[in-house]
C-alpha cells in the first residue's frame, strides 16, 4: 500500500531520504505486512513531525522499538525508533536513568551494574527496551508495570508533546505523578512505545540497589557460558514443593519478608531449557529433573548485601522452604548450574531457550493478577495440556504453567505456554482449540478475564463497560483515529 | 536425505520460518554486554538500521522469498550485497536457537547470483579470478616474494607442509612481509615446508562468500589436485580466507578428504609447545587481538549432516581464538588486552562478504568502528591473523590519522625469535 508521491515526500522531508522506506523488500522483515512505509525518526521533533502529517493524511501508525511481537495493519506508518537510542542520563543520588526507546536492558543494565544499581528487566529479555513497561523475574524486588516509570515525554496521537509528572512542571524526571499531569492510567494501560496512545520519545525508570557484582565472571564459549565462581554473597536455588497450595504458601511468605532478589515460578522444563545449549539436552535434563520434582516450584536467587545480610537471608529462605514442606532441586545445587542459572536469569531475564526453541513457536495466556486465583487456574490449563502432549502437538512439560508475585507476591504473573511446530498445521489448531478453551473457562469460571480474544465482548459488560469509557479518552486524544488500538507490543 | 550441496536456500527453508524475530542477532551474546557500548555485534544493521539488514531481517526475507517467490529489486541487492557474511548473527542467535542462519544466509547471496542478480564490482573481482587465479591484481609473479629464500617448491620437492601464501600476501607488496614472517618462523622451527610458488591459485573461498559458488568449486578443485599430486599432508595458511576455505568449505563440499588443515598461528602454537621454536626477544609493546571472523566462528570445522534438519548446529563454539593469545602471550614484554567483542562474537573488520570490493565506505565504517574499540583498550596496536584485516584497519587507521599499529601475528612472533 504505496503512499502517493508527495506524501512519501514530506515524511522524507522530515526524517532525510535514507530514513525513509517503501520497497515492498523491506516488509518480510517488518512482520511480513506491507507497511505504508517505514520510518526512522532521530528525535522527538521528528516523531511530533511525523504524527503531525499521519493526522494530516488520516494515515495509522505504529511506533516501536526491537518489536520482537506486535499487531500491525497494512498501511500504516511503521515508525521504528532504532535511531533513538541513547541513555540519557543515569541519576544515581535520586536512582533513575532516562532512556529514549532503542536503549535495549542490557546496556542499561550493564551501565547500572558499574554504579551498584539495576533496573527491572521485563521478561522478555534483555534485547528489548529498556523502556518497556511488563513484568520480569525482578518482579519481587523492583516491582513491575508501571510502577517503574517516572515522569515521560509523550507525543499525543494529534502531535502534542506532553510531559508527566515532574517533567511537565519542574523540568525533572522524578516522579511520573506529580508535580505536574499525572497521566499514569492513560500513558501506561498497555505498553510503550506504542498501543499506549502516541508515542513514548523517553522515560525515567525507576533504579534499585544492586547487591551484585559489577560484572560477571563468565567463562566459556558459546552457547555455553558458565561463571567461573559464584559471586559472593549470592546464591541460586530451585524449590519444589508437594502441592500448588503449599509452593503458593512458600512464595507468599518469601514476598513478605522480602528476601529474594529474584523470584521466578519457572516449572522445571523451563529449567532445563535455560542450562541446556539444544533441544536434545533440554529433553534429557527435563526428564531426569522431572522425576527429582516434589511437584510445582520456583526459582530463587537471594543476594546480600553483605556476609551478615547474606546470612540471614538465606536462613530465612531455608526456613520458609522447610515449613512449607518445599525441597531444594539437586542438579541446581551444582556450582555450574547455579552459575548459569544466576547470570542467565539477571542478565537475560526470560531466554528464547525456554519459550522458541523447543518448537518454534509458542502460544500464551499471560494473566496478571492476584497470584493464589490464577494459579489455581493454571493447574487446570496445565492438565489441559496433557492430551496435547499425549499425541505429540506441544512439547512435553509436564502440563507445567508459571509466573511471579510483584513486591510482595499478592498480586503477580501467572502464564501458561504450549510449545508447537508452527509448520504442523494439526499442532497449530489443537493450541488453538486449547487456548480459546482455556480463556472461556477463565472468564466462566471467573478466575479473569482476557481483554482480547473470544470473551472480549462478555467481559466488558461484567466490568462496568470500561470499554466505553477507554473508547472516550482515546477518542478525545486521537480524533482521526490514527493511534494503534491494542495488542501486546514487545 | 543427506544435506545436499549446490541444493540452495531450499534446504534451509524450516530454519528461516523459525527466525521469530527476537533481535538477538544484532547484538553480542547479553551476558557478555558490559556496558552502553560495543554491544553490536552486526555491522550491517548497525550501519543501515532497518531491520532487513539484520540476521533476522535476512532470514525474514528469505522464508518470504520460498514462499511467494525471488522478485529481485535495487532495495533487496542493498541488502544481499551489504553484508560481510561475517557469521557473526548466527552465533548470537544460536545461544538461544536451534536453527540455522549464516548457511541460509549465504545460498540466499548464492541464489541472486545464480539469478544473474549480481554486484557489478563483484563480476569484477570474479572476472579477474578466471583470468588470474587471484583475487587480486597479479602484479608480477606470485612467488615473486620468495626471491632469495632458497624454499623449496612443493610441487617438486616432496615436502611435509604445503605454506598456501594467498592472493593478497603474495601480491600486495604491503602484505609481503607476512609471507617472509612466515618462511622465517617455519624455517627456524626446521618444518620442512615448502610454497607453490607460481602453480599457487586462489583458495577460493572470498569467491564463495561473495555468492560465487561455481568459481569457488573450481578452485577448490584446483587446489586439491596440486595438493594430492605434490603427495601433501598438511597445509599451512596465515590468511584466514584461505584457512576457512581449506578446512571448513573444502570439507562442506566434501572435496578436503584428510588434508590437516592449520592456520599459522595454530602451527607456531604447537611448534612453541613442542619446543621447536622460542620467542625470546622482548617486544615492549601492548597489544589487543582481532579475531578474524573465518580464523574464529567460521573457522569452526564443518559438520555434515543427514535428515531434514540439522541435529548439530555449528555456534562458533571450535574456532581458533586459544592460539594467537597463547602465541601472543608467550612473547616476552608483550602486554594483552581484550577489547570487548572478542572470539566467537568478535566484531568483523569489515572486509568480508565482498563488502570491501562492492562498498568500501561500508568496509571502512566497519573497521572505523573496531579501530575505535581498539583505541579504547589502551593499546598501542591491534594484531590480527589476516592481511584482510590488517589491510582493511590499515586503511582506515590512515583515513583518520590514528597512532594506533597494525600487525600480524606472525610479525610480532618473526620479530621475537
Amino acid at each position: 500500500m504505496a503512499l502517493e508521491r508527495d506524501v512519501y515526500r514530506e515524511f522524507e522531508d522530515v526524517v532525510g531520504a535514507e530514513y525513509i522506506c517503501d520497497d515492498p523488500a523491506i516488509m518480510p522483515s517488518y512482520h511480513g505486512v506491507e507497511h505504508a512505509a517505514v520510518v526512522l525518526p532521530a528525535n522527538t521533533a521528528q516523531v511530533q513531525a511525523i504524527i503531525k502529517l499521519c493526522n494530516k493524511h488520516k494515515l495509522p501508525f505504529s511506533a516501536v522499538s526491537t518489536a520482537w511481537t506486535g499487531m500491525f495493519s497494512p498501511g500504516t506508518i511503521y515508525i521504528e525508533m532504532r535511531r533513538m537510542n541513547r541513555i540519557i542520563e543515569i541519576n544515581e543520588k535520586n536512582m533513575y536513568a532516562v532512556v529514549e526507546p532503542y536503549v535495549i536492558s542490557a546496556q542499561l543494565q550493564a551501565e547500572l551494574f558499574k554504579r551498584g544499581l539495576h533496573l527491572n528487566v521485563k521478561g522478555a529479555g534483555t534485547q528489548c527496551s529498556a523502556l518497556l513497561r511488563g513484568h520480569g523475574h525482578l518482579d519481587q524486588s523492583t516491582s513491575g508495570d508501571d510502577r517503574n516509570h517516572l515522569a515521560i515525554e509523550w507525543v499525543t496521537p494529534e502531535g502534542e508533546i506532553v510531559r508527566s509528572g515532574a517533567l511537565g512542571s519542574v523540568n525533572e524526571w522524578f516522579c511520573g505523578d506529580g508535580p505536574g499531569p499525572s497521566l499514569r492510567a492513560i500513558l501506561t494501560s498497555a505498553v510503550p512505545p506504542g498501543v499506549t496512545p502516541g508515542v513514548f520519545t523517553k522515560a525515567a525508570v525507576k533504579l534499585y540497589h544492586y547487591p551484585g557484582p559489577a560484572k560477571f565472571p563468565i567463562q566459556g564459549k558459546s552457547p555455553k557460558y558458565t561463571l567461573s565462581e559464584i559471586p559472593p554473597n549470592m546464591m541460586a536455588r530451585y524449590y519444589s514443593f508437594p502441592s500448588v497450595e503449599k509452593m503458593w504458601e512458600a512464595e507468599l511468605k518469601l514476598g513478605e519478608n522480602e528476601i529474594c532478589f529474584e523470584l521466578m515460578g519457572f516449572n522445571v522444563s523451563m529449567v532445563a531449557a535455560n542450562i541446556t545449549t539444544c533441544n536434545e539436552d533440554e529433553e534429557r535434563i527435563f526428564k531426569q529433573m522431572d522425576k527429582e520434582k516434589l511437584g510445582p516450584g520456583f526459582f530463587v536467587i537471594i543476594a546480600g548485601n553483605s556476609a551478615a545480610d547474606f546470612a540471614f537471608k538465606k536462613k530465612a529462605l531455608e526456613q520458609i522452604i522447610s515449613e512449607s514442606g518445599g525441597q531444594s532441586l539437586k542438579s541446581v545445587e551444582d556450582p555450574e548450574t547455579e552459575g548459569i542459572l544466576l547470570c542467565q536469569c539477571i542478565r537475560i531475564s526470560a531466554s528464547i531457550r525456554e519459550t522458541f526453541r523447543p518448537g518454534g513457536m509458542f502460544k500464551s495466556i499471560p494473566i496478571m493478577g492476584q497470584r493464589d486465583l490464577t494459579i489455581k487456574w493454571a493447574v487446570g490449563a496445565g492438565e489441559a495440556k496433557l492430551p496435547l502432549i499425549e499425541k505429540g502437538y506441544i512439547v512435553d512439560d509436564s502440563g507445567g504453567f508459571f509466573g511471579w508475585g510483584v513486591e510482595q507476591g499478592h498480586v503477580g504473573k501467572t502464564e501458561i505456554f504450549c510449545k508447537f511446530d508452527p509448520q504442523d498445521p494439526e499442532a497449530e489448531k489443537a493450541v488453538e482449540g486449547w487456548h480459546k478453551e482455556q480463556s472461556e473457562r477463565a472468564f466462566k469460571e471467573r478466575y479473569f478475564a482476557l481483554l482480547m480474544g473470544p470473551v472480549a465482548d462478555d467481559v466488558a459488560p461484567a466490568m462496568s463497560n470500561f470499554n466505553v469509557w477507554w473508547d472516550k479518552i482515546t477518542q478525545a486524544f486521537d480524533p482521526n483515529g490514527i493511534a494503534p488500538q491494542g495488542g501486546p507490543l514487545v | 536425505m543427506k544435506e545436499e550441496i549446490g541444493m540452495g536456500v531450499e534446504q534451509y527453508k524450516g530454519d528461516m520460518n523459525m527466525c521469530c524475530r527476537c533481535s538477538c542477532c544484532k547484538f553480542i551474546p547479553l551476558q557478555q554486554v558490559s556496558g552502553y557500548e560495543y554491544t553490536y555485534v552486526c555491522p550491517s544493521i548497525a550501519r543501515y538500521e532497518y531491520h532487513s539488514y539484520s540476521g533476522g531481517g535476512r532470514m525474514n526475507i528469505g522464508a518470504a522469498a520460498l514462499k511467494d517467490g525471488f522478485n529481485y529489486t535495487d532495495r533487496l541487492l542493498d541488502i544481499v550485497y551489504n553484508c560481510q557474511m561475517c557469521g557473526a548473527c548466527g552465533v548470537s542467535c544460536n545461544y538461544a536457537m536451534d536453527m540455522e542462519v549464516q548457511e541460509a544466509i549465504n545460498e540466499f547471496r548464492i541464489k541472486c547470483v545464480e539469478d544473474g542478480h549480481t554486484h557489478p564490482e563483484l563480476d569484477k573481482v570474479i572476472k579477474l579470478l578466471r583470468k588470474q587465479g587471484s583475487m587480486v591484481p597479479a602484479t608480477g609473479k606470485r612467488g615473486d616474494w620468495a626471491e632469495g629464500l632458497d624454499l623449496k617448491d612443493a610441487t617438486k620437492e616432496k615436502v611435509d607442509v604445503l605454506y598456501h601464501v594467498g592472493c593478497l600476501t603474495s601480491y600486495d607488496e604491503n602484505m609481503h612481509k607476512l609471507a617472509k614472517a612466515t618462511a622465517k618462523i617455519l624455517q627456524k622451527a626446521g618444518v620442512d615446508f615448502g610454497i607453490a610458488g607460481e602453480a599457487e591459485t586462489c583458495c577460493g573461498g572470498r569467491a564463495f562468500q561473495m555468492g560465487y559458488r561455481e568459481d569457488f568449486l573450481k578452485q577448490a578443485k584446483k587446489n586439491m589436485a596440486l595438493i594430492k599430486k605434490a603427495g601433501i599432508k598438511t597445509v599451512v595458511t596465515s590468511c584466514a580466507d584461505g584457512y576457512q576455505a581449506f578446512k571448513v568449505l573444502y570439507d562442506q563440499h566434501r572435496l578436503k578428504g584428510n588434508l590437516e588443515v592449520l592456520h599459522i598461528s595454530e602451527y607456531i602454537d604447537k611448534l612453541i609447545r613442542e619446543g621447536k621454536l622460542k620467542l625470546k626477544k622482548k617486544l615492549d609493546i601492548s597489544v589487543t587481538y582481532h579475531d578474524p571472523c573465518r580464523l574464529g566462528r567460521l573457522g569452526e570445522p564443518w559438520i555434515h549432516w543427514e535428515g531434514k534438519k540439522i541435529k548439530k548446529y555449528r555456534r562458533g563454539t571450535n574456532g581458533v581464538y586459544e592460539p594467537p593469545r597463547d602465541v601472543l602471550k608467550s612473547i616476552p614484554g608483550i602486554n594483552l588486552s581484550e577489547m570487548t567483542r572478542i572470539k566467537e562474537y568478535a566484531w568483523c573488520c569489515g572486509a568480508g562478504g565482498g563488502v570491501n570490493e562492492s562498498n568500501p565506505e561500508f568496509a571502512e565504517w566497519t573497521a572505523l568502528n573496531r579501530i575505535d574499540e581498539a583505541t579504547s583498550t589502551g593499546a598501542e596496536a591491534i594484531v590480527s591473523a589476516c592481511p584482510w584485516c590488517e589491510k582493511t584497519f590499515n586503511k582506515a587507521i590512515e583515513k583518520i590519522g590514528s597512532r594506533l599499529k597494525v600487525y600480524d601475528i606472525v610479525e610480532l612472533a618473526a620479530k621475537a625469535i
